[in-house]
């Protein structure tokens, strides 16, 4: 998914590119910057876990972004008429950029790059946990497969990838998976779960996919097939 | 069928279905013009015209077949290739990938169901041999006239379809209609701003003069309180009966009346009692008129778009009703063709206007161009 999201995001063709007017000091990246920007692994959050940004309203995560629009060049207003809705939002504590273009609603291109902006705040910010006494927090848990001896009854049925708590639940899973350095076989232990069995869950999220996968290429080891 | 379309495209009769309201026991539309019975030069088309029914709300009374769709689909495509950037370099008008963008959003307009359309682009699909039946909102060959439009005559997408996306909702426009800008959009979000602090403007009675399709008037309509009210006016009969309609659309026949005439004209009973007044008068200096984009000026109404020589004649008017028309703390806003203008008419409002009005702002648009002049009568 991470890959269709890059390939989206610079597929229009947009001539300039404008801040937004209590931003207009920024100088407006380029797309390679952009690109540049999504590359980067794992933010530092000082403050902030990024499970505290993803448990924030729509409207508070909101306030921690950035908004810009794409607009031609011109004099705008009654002179112009063209559907430019993109919107770009960047999230201002981690840098994370999603940007949302395919509707002809700006209200429905931003509800989308907030989605976005979830999903890639779950993959790119990573927080440290401790592996000793290690347990599963609930939207860790809701996202595993019912084979799982260490998940309850009361836990419900399995999240999936399409379900918006499913973010949360992998922000917890690749926090795991980088604590124990990128081994599937340990993460499954503590999460009571056959290597096969984490294995499959992994690959069923492209984006999730990937992300482990660099985590392993960058330690050496094999990707997940 | 085969794909010929040197045929001139107007004698494809493209029909238009006629509206009829969901509701029939709802008031007719003349009921919501107050005037027209009672004080009347007789108007020249007696039966106040009914909009066009936007693509999207029509039933789908027509049918294709997948790979027909297929077709039309790359013939499309094909226009909007040959276009590059041939308009925009001329008139900084849509390129390629815009128009793509807009064969996307035309046939989610047009199909009854928009599941079948990510398959449309892709040639191999196992589970669809070609011959399956799509339902359409209007015949194919209306679909070929239409996109045909579009890029022949640079007939606004808008128009083509018969809506526009605006804040979160569908407007119908029509030819006859200022499609909305996303520009004004920030007209409704000041106005949120200004009720959001003070009762008295958020149950108040607002105006908005010049409606076109009724945008401003529905974004504020649904966000004032119980006992608020919108007023939302216009000159012309088309923009008042499609305004009408998004209103009722909406479900705001309650808390905004359209009403026909010319700026103050409509509301000559409620003067001095306005909470808020609002406008997107037209502002183009006469002379830009003949350059514009030529989906705007070649197709939008001329009445929405002339400002005069300077372009402020109705802004002026505005600014001169405004004092008389809003009531002591009132709040105002008005759009302008940008840095100048605002410049003028705040300075006009602050310091030639005998202390009328106080807080007088210049605010800027999403691309920072001084676009709008806000403040309250004193």
């Amino acid at each position: 998914m991470a890959q269709s999201l890059l390939k989206s995001m610079f597929a229009g063709g947009y001539s300039k590119l404008f801040t937004s007017p209590a931003n207009r000091r920024i100088p407006s990246p380029t797309p390679h910057q952009f690109q540049f920007q999504l590359r980067i692994n794992a933010f530092s959050t000082s403050s902030n876990s990024s499970r505290d940004f993803l448990s924030l309203s729509d409207e508070l995560l909101m306030d921690q972004c950035e908004m810009n629009t794409f607009k031609a060049s011109g004099p705008g207003g009654q002179h112009r008429n063209k559907r430019e809705s993109a919107v770009r939002l960047k999230h201002s504590p981690t840098g994370i950029i999603a940007q949302a273009v395919e509707d002809r609603s700006q209200h429905k291109n931003r509800a989308s790059a907030l989605a976005r902006l979830r999903t890639l705040l779950a993959l790119k910010v990573r927080d440290a946990i401790d592996l000793d006494g290690y347990t599963p927090p609930l939207e860790l848990l809701q996202i595993l497969p019912a084979k799982s001896t260490i998940r309850g009854s009361d836990v419900g049925s399995q999240i999936g990838p399409n379900n918006p708590k499913f973010a949360l639940g992998m922000k917890a899973l690749l926090d795991l998976i980088y604590a124990v350095n990128g081994s599937v076989s340990e993460a499954a232990k503590l999460l009571g779960l056959s290597t096969g069995a984490l294995s499959r869950l992994i690959l069923s999220d492209d984006s999730l996919r990937m992300e482990v996968n660099e985590l392993r290429a960058s330690k050496g080891m094999k990707p997940l097939k | 069928m085969t794909l010929c379309f040197t045929r001139t495209i107007h004698s494809l009769p493209f029909k238009h279905p006629r509206l009829s309201l969901s509701n029939p026991s709802k008031r007719p539309i003349s009921s919501f013009l107050p005037h027209s019975s009672s004080q009347s030069p007789p108007l020249l088309h007696p039966i106040s015209p009914k909009p066009h029914l936007p693509l999207f709300l029509r039933p789908p009374t027509s049918s294709a077949t997948f790979s027909d769709l297929q077709k039309f689909h790359s013939w499309a495509k094909g226009l909007a290739f040959s276009v590059g950037s041939k308009f925009l370099d001329s008139d900084n008008g849509p390129d390629t990938d815009l128009l793509c963008r807009e064969i996307k959003w035309l046939l989610e307009d047009a199909v009854e169901h928009t599941s079948i359309l990510p398959h449309l682009g892709s040639s191999q699909n196992p589970n669809l041999t070609g011959s399956e039946l799509i339902r359409l909102k209007l015949d194919l060959d209306d679909l070929y006239s239409l996109w045909n439009q579009r890029i022949e005559e640079r007939r606004p997408f808008q128009y083509i379809v018969g809506c526009e996306h605006w804040r979160d909702f569908v407007l119908c426009v029509e030819e006859g209609v200022l499609i909305p800008r996303p520009e004004t959009e920030l007209i409704v979000d000041m106005v949120e701003e200004v009720v959001s602090k003070e009762k008295g403007l958020r149950n108040g009675l607002w105006a908005d003069l010049g409606t076109g399709s009724g945008a401003i008037g529905i974004g504020i309509g649904r966000i004032l309180e119980e006992g608020g009210r919108v007023i939302a006016t216009d000159v012309s009969e088309v923009a008042v009966s499609v305004a009408t309609f998004n209103v009722q659309r909406y479900g705001l026949q309650d808390k905004v009346q359209v009403r026909q005439g010319s700026w103050f004209e409509p509301i000559e009973d409620v003067m001095g009692k306005l909470a808020g007044l609002v406008s997107n008068p037209p502002y183009i200096p006469r002379d830009q008129i003949p350059r514009l984009q030529a989906e705007v000026g070649k197709h939008e109404p001329r009445l929405a778009l002339d400002g005069g020589d300077h372009g402020m004649d109705d802004l002026l008017h505005l600014c001169e009703g405004s004092s008389i028309a809003l009531g002591s703390g009132g709040f105002f806003a008005f759009e302008t063709n940008g840095d100048e203008q605002s410049e003028l008419l705040a300075d006009i409002m602050t310091s030639k206007s005998e202390n009328r009005f106080r807080d007088v702002k210049i605010k800027t648009d999403m691309a920072g161009i001084h676009r709008f002049v806000t403040g309250f009568r004193r």
